[in-house]
């Protein structure tokens, strides 16, 4: 059989900016429906949508997020001179919203929002939606001001269950921590502060064993601790660091707190019927300085970054001029949309039928 | 199932005592068929799926989710800096990422480096001070040395036994490599059982073996 090859395959084409994605009938409407989907069962469950601009001051943003982070904004001068940044979240602008409310006393505030957010990437190839960072990707997500607490939490992470079970997504794990646990032991072990920054910039990446190459040998095994320990079982950290030396009183009773408040959440979420979709990983570190207690992420199969993202953030709100407590979340819609529509969602789905057919072919002396 | 991507040619070879010790089951003939897919059996859990790749592919199938686990060089991760959760140093494997290049040169401004990891000597040289040209080969990069087209090379060391061939000197060594187990992040959750397993397993024959802390 002849195969005719194509040659002269048209080029000059208009091109596009580094990491702009175009989306094509088919994908474009399976994103919307998704969209919609997820602002629909937020409405039902009372959370009303809201919007803003594009555009925040970086001013604004830098409210909510250290200077480094900067970097990851795409950034301009507006008319008048002010640097501006395309939003990389919606959680500032929503704060920045909420603020003149919070004191107005008009809580809570149950707000959903669905927007496109931004980052600066060096990929040219921007479908990289599924396993990395995209330049441009759309957020579905809530916030929830005015109630602090471990039952508010579970009721978050139950919300989120049931907006994945909306999806029609059936295995989703989630995985949830305490942002200022593994900070509070590491310090109440004597570790310095640089050392607790840099390690957990290691767990962010996912680097474990950059994690305990940076921590002094003296240490005990931080990570294998924290994973031995559940707050479902409330006495597993105290048998796990019974033989722990403490350098630091006032970390110490941090960490006591923190995993206080895991374990009323664990209770809580027993309560609601969630012990198998969610468990505790003391060793997940997100990047976001601004949570406070609660983060979590939510993963499903076939895609290797987490389909929904949140945490609790009770001092952001003071930034923007009226402090309250607040809990949040949101879904990454392009990695929901890989996840229901990827060929093989997970590797289990090869069928046994063609595995054989693949390992006889290449074993067959190719 | 649980899939396991391993990097092919000396990260294998070099890994599969240290998994036989480990007592991770394997398929009796992964060195002597040109196949690159194997399906064992694995007692009391699901059975195991090994894909052998190049090694720079390896953290691209973990982070993709089609591996759930990979093997595969520091040095290729270093590059590469994909999202995926790095478990074990797994201390096999063992060699150095290094700059090299003829006697005569050691004095001299670098101007051109050959290299398979373009990220990584950019990085390098920038950190020195030094502006460089960096001219990306896929393999033999001793060979630009030799032939001058590039007065430095940046590349991976082994026994030093190629360059001393080539009559090259290693100027500066940058970072000691070794085998990583690399996992994927949805993966790490989802099939939690059988990784801390593999992880398991595989830190007490490392400990066995004397080998560094973990």
């Amino acid at each position: 059989m002849v195969m005719t090859v194509s040659v002269n395959v048209p080029s000059g084409f208009a091109d596009r900016p580094m990491g702009m994605q175009d989306s094509y009938p088919g994908f474009a409407k399976r994103r919307r429906v998704i969209e919609n989907r997820l602002v629909d069962f937020f409405d039902e469950a009372g959370y009303e949508l809201v919007s803003s601009g594009a555009f925040e001051f970086v001013d604004t943003l830098l409210r909510a997020r250290p200077f480094e982070a900067a970097r990851e904004w795409v950034q301009l001068f507006d008319g008048m001179g002010n640097a501006i940044a395309l939003r990389p979240e919606m959680t500032p602008s929503i704060a920045r919203m909420a603020a003149p409310l919070v004191t107005a006393a008009k809580l809570p505030i149950r707000w959903s929002y669905a927007e496109r957010v931004y980052r600066r990437t060096n990929d040219p190839a921007s479908l990289s939606w599924a396993s990395g960072k995209a330049a441009e990707s759309t957020q579905v997500g809530v916030e929830w001001i005015g109630e602090a607490g471990a039952t508010a939490d579970a009721q978050v992470l139950d919300l989120c269950h049931r907006a994945t079970l909306a999806l029609g997504l059936q295995e989703t794990q989630t995985v949830v921590s305490h942002a200022r646990l593994l900070p509070a032991l590491l310090k109440a072990l004597g570790v310095p502060g640089e050392l607790v920054a840099d390690g957990l910039a290691c767990l962010t990446r996912g680097d474990y064993v950059a994690f305990r190459a940076v921590l002094p040998s003296t240490l005990p095994d931080v990570i294998g601790i924290l994973q031995a320990v559940t707050p479902y079982e409330p006495d597993s950290l105290a048998d796990a660091t019974a033989g722990a030396i403490w350098q630091s009183e006032t970390a110490r009773q941090e960490m006591e707190a923190a995993w206080g408040s895991l374990v009323l959440l664990a209770s809580a979420v027993t309560d609601l019927g969630l012990k198998e979709q969610v468990m505790f990983d003391l060793t997940l570190h997100r990047d976001i300085t601004y949570y406070t207690g609660l983060v979590f992420e939510v993963f499903a199969p076939g895609v290797g970054a987490p389909i929904a993202l949140g945490g609790r953030y009770d001092d952001l709100l003071a930034q923007f001029g009226s402090a309250a407590p607040a809990v949040g979340l949101a879904f990454e819609v392009e990695r929901v949309l890989a996840v229901l529509g990827a060929p093989m969602t997970a590797a289990d789905t090869f069928s046994a039928g063609s595995l054989g057919a693949a390992v006889n072919h290449a074993g067959g002396g190719l | 199932m649980l899939t396991v991507a391993l990097a092919k040619g000396r990260t294998v070879d070099d890994l599969l005592p240290l998994w036989q010790e480990a007592q991770l089951p394997l398929p009796a003939d992964l060195d002597d068929t040109r196949a690159l897919v194997f399906e064992v059996a694995w007692d009391g859990y699901s059975p195991i799926r090994y894909l052998l790749a190049k090694p720079a592919d390896v953290p691209t199938y973990v982070s993709f989710g089609v591996a759930d686990l990979g093997v595969v060089g520091k040095d290729v991760l270093l590059e590469q800096q994909k999202e995926l959760y790095e478990l074990i140093d797994l201390a096999v494997s063992k060699c150095r990422l290094c700059v090299a290049g003829l006697p005569k040169d050691f004095d001299r401004r670098p101007e051109r480096v050959a290299t398979k990891y373009p990220k990584l000597a950019d990085a390098y040289f920038r950190s020195q001070g030094q502006s460089v040209e960096i001219v990306p080969l896929s393999g033999s990069i001793e060979l630009a040395s030799v032939i001058g087209l590039a007065d430095r090379i940046y590349d991976l060391v082994q026994t030093g036994s190629t360059l001393k061939a080539n009559g090259l000197v290693v100027y500066d060594t940058v970072h000691d490599i070794s085998a990583r187990l690399v996992a994927n992040r949805s993966s790490y959750r989802m099939k939690q059982r059988e990784i801390s397993e593999v992880v398991r397993r595989l830190n007490e024959a490392m400990a066995k073996r004397g080998a560094v802390r973990q």
